[in-house]
């Protein structure tokens, strides 16, 4: 039997099994995937994801980039300083693992009803998981990289700019790889509750007139959106960590 | 060049009873003299040859470095490693400058010197790799010639030929002994090795554990310059000693 | 020379921090103030008050029917599902496009589709807790088998073992504590769904009473509503963390 890639003969027949379905169910919320791509033409056509795409990838790279500006410097801190780890360890890990929109209606007060508050939710779902990531590959440097490092004279930002930051390289971009996922949801869950701009927004306006073909088109656009970002983020770490030998590269 | 009075250090152990490391230690160390420190495990070696480098704290004694008290690392101590300690995602020419490149110096002019550096090792054409595509030998010539590139007055080498096969061994321990008549260095080599300790030293500091202290200092007269092949001898009785000295210790802790 | 003393303990510094937010929270409000910002004292009022009140835990009833529901749910089905996976490679390389994409999907853009399909009743809110919770469970489940070390398949075989023996004496207990370890994610992942049923799909509950403090300015309750839901996501994680390390403490073979 020819190795065919099982992935895509998976999604071929699922793609088959939603058109099937699709017309034989014949209910609003189940459209086959020839309408849903149907309308999702139109949509494109007509503007209307364009607009919403832009305001959605504007919220997601803003919120991503402050996440990453955030994480990265309070997880360098927490790998290095064990006062500062110990001081902020557990609620890093509590806010981790507990349900990040909770926090939509706070941010809705303080920064009123607008872009500011998704990028608040977007950066709420995403800064954790890479602050967890960089402190706990900035505390796997190898202890005797450092030591070399201070013994030719390196300044405490050297040793942190030179040495730790490219050995953590590898692990820190695991967790921006998470966090980009995260993000992706934040944006969306964001987007639905604050519904103001983005693609949420038209997903919840869509769900509430009843059109399924609509509600589904967009979430195409979003899942393409998610694993594109997650995509980019990959070839980059391919690309800063060239150097890690094959054998020990998680390709996870 | 090097004077240590009195250099104590101990901690608290795992179990919580109080471990010496070192206590007492006096050592003179002269100018570019070859000194070679040999001893058993738990010793002290290691210790001892942080301390002067300025990687690690002590609680008494003193440590000065041609005049000057040491009170961390500096430039005119450069240290190479047992595991190599090469930073994996910089080039051999990038190594061999970092010790350059964090005392501020130029880039030109640090890549001039490490490229005449890498010369120096043998490691010509391999500038553009990464220690990862190197084998054992090639990665700690690059230690060699990064902790040369520094220009120190005294060189520090905690077991630098530890880790590699005992043919690499050998030819490492030739061609340092050739770097060495030709730039006349301060050295204090740390090995467990005793024929590596008579074969490269001027003096073999032999040190006994439990507390790390100097046991002895023997004297190897051999005349300049050393080879593997020449005086092995005479070299043979001296590391005969040593052994039995050792073998000793060994039976002394069980 | 920076020694690293050890930390005798957290507490302190954990206190700091929390110390250090409470009073730039007063901070904030006291430049800010406003309708929308409650003080940190007027929030722990509120929250214990709240407490007290039936409103509320008649709210957490209804709303926990959800996570309580689509969590055994998601259990029920989502652990033989990635068992299942995790035996069969066939099954798994069709079934892996489909995880990974899942595992990226912001699952709330279903909830209109769900809306639509189920209606606001209890059942749309299940099946979209179930929906959250059942992809951890489900990989972590599939990762558990995967990893069983094959060799003692084998060696069951040579002893005559059938498939039901197989899955009884070597995979089962050898995927435990992965599949514990996805039940507690998927608790976790649960949670999230409730709260987003909640705040996206059907304001039945607690999400009602966060709408309705919003919406008549009652800014400590509003908090107040938000601390309980995050303490009890917190509780049930740490309930679910404790549970998963006391089913797995022997089990593990190192």
């Amino acid at each position: 039997m020819r190795r065919l890639p099982a992935g895509l003969i998976s999604l071929a027949a699922g793609a088959v099994a939603w058109e099937l379905i699709g017309c034989v169910a014949d209910v609003p919320f189940f459209p086959p995937l020839t309408t849903v791509l149907v309308r999702l033409a139109a949509m494109v056509a007509g503007g209307q994801i364009v607009a919403s795409l832009a305001d959605s990838l504007v919220n997601l790279v803003i919120g991503f980039v402050i996440s990453l500006a955030l994480g990265l410097v309070t997880g360098v801190a927490m790998g290095r300083y064990r006062k500062v780890e110990a001081a902020l360890g557990i609620y890093v890990y509590a806010l981790l693992t507990a349900p990040s929109l909770v926090f939509a209606p706070i941010f809705f007060s303080l920064l009123g009803e607008g872009r500011g508050s998704i990028i608040a939710v977007v950066v709420m779902y995403a800064v954790f998981v890479i602050v967890i990531n960089t402190a706990s590959a900035t505390q796997g440097v190898p202890a005797h990289l450092v030591e070399m490092a201070r013994s030719y004279g390196a300044s405490e930002a050297q040793v942190l700019l030179r040495v730790m930051l490219p050995a953590a390289a590898p692990m820190i971009m695991a967790g921006v790889r998470l966090g980009v996922g995260r993000a992706v949801t934040g944006m969306i869950n964001g987007e639905m509750f604050i519904a103001v701009v983005g693609l949420g927004r038209i997903v919840t306006q869509a769900g509430g007139r009843f059109d399924g073909a609509s509600v589904l088109a967009v979430l195409v656009v979003i899942i393409v959106v998610a694993l594109g970002a997650v995509a980019l983020v990959q070839a980059v770490d391919r690309r800063i960590t060239r150097w890690v030998p094959q054998t020990s590269r998680g390709d996870q | 060049m090097i004077e240590i009075r009195g250099l104590s250090k101990s901690f608290v152990g795992q179990d919580g009873a109080t471990v010496d490391a070192l206590r007492g230690v006096d050592l003179d160390v002269g100018d570019n003299e070859f000194v070679t420190v040999l001893g058993p495990s738990g010793c002290g070696k290691t210790t001892l040859l942080k301390a002067i480098a300025g990687l690690a704290p002590w609680n008494e004694g003193d440590i000065v470095i041609d005049g000057a008290p040491v009170r961390g690392p500096g430039s005119d101590r450069a240290v190479v490693f047992q595991n190599f300690a090469l930073l994996p995602w910089a080039t051999v020419l990038d190594n061999v400058a970092f010790g350059l490149k964090m005392r501020g110096v130029a880039r030109a002019e640090r890549e001039e010197r490490a490229r005449s550096l890498i010369a120096m090792v043998g490691l010509s054409g391999f500038e553009a790799k990464r220690p990862g595509e190197l084998s054992g030998g090639m990665q700690q010539r690059v230690g060699i010639a990064r902790a040369l590139a520094v220009q120190p007055r005294v060189l520090l080498m905690d077991e630098p030929f530890g880790a590699v096969d005992e043919q690499t061994r050998r030819l490492l321990q030739e061609e340092l002994l050739s770097i060495w008549e030709e730039h006349r260095l301060t050295v204090v080599f740390i090995t467990h090795s005793m024929e590596e300790a008579v074969l490269l030293g001027d003096r073999v500091v032999l040190m006994s554990a439990r507390p790390g202290r100097i046991a002895e200092i023997v004297p190897v007269s051999q005349k300049r310059p050393r080879s593997p092949d020449v005086g092995a001898a005479e070299r043979a009785e001296i590391t005969g000693y040593l052994w039995n000295r050792l073998r000793e210790m060994h039976q002394e802790r069980r | 020379m920076r020694p690293e003393r050890r930390l005798r303990s957290a507490l302190p510094y954990q206190i700091l921090t929390f110390v250090v937010f409470v009073a730039a929270w007063e901070l904030f409000v006291h430049l800010r103030g406003g309708l929308l910002i409650p003080r940190f004292t007027e929030t722990v009022e509120a929250t214990v008050k709240l407490l007290g009140s039936a409103e509320l835990w008649q709210a957490m009833y209804v709303s926990n029917q959800a996570l309580v529901l689509g969590f055994l749910v998601a259990v029920v089905v989502g652990v033989p599902t990635g068992i299942m996976l995790g035996r069969y490679r066939l099954l798994e390389r069709f079934a892996d496009v489909y995880l990974n994409i899942l595992l990226v999907t912001p699952m709330a853009a279903i909830i209109p589709l769900l809306v639509m399909s189920v209606g606001f009743g209890l059942a749309s809110r299940v099946i979209l807790v179930t929906i959250f919770s059942i992809v951890m469970v489900v990989v972590n489940s599939r990762a558990g088998v995967r990893q069983v070390d094959p060799s003692l398949i084998e060696m069951a075989r040579s002893f005559g073992a059938g498939e039901r023996e197989i899955w009884t004496r070597i995979l089962l207990p050898g995927a435990l504590p992965a599949i514990m370890t996805g039940i507690r994610l998927g608790l976790g992942r649960a949670v999230t769904g409730m709260v987003i049923v909640e705040l996206l799909m059907v304001s039945t509950a607690l999400g009602g009473l966060i709408l309705e403090y919003r919406g008549l300015f009652k800014a400590p309750q509003l908090y107040g509503t938000i601390v309980i839901i995050l303490a009890e996501a917190l509780l049930l994680i740490s309930v679910a963390r404790w549970g998963e390390r006391k089913l797995t403490r022997n089990r593990s073979v190192r």
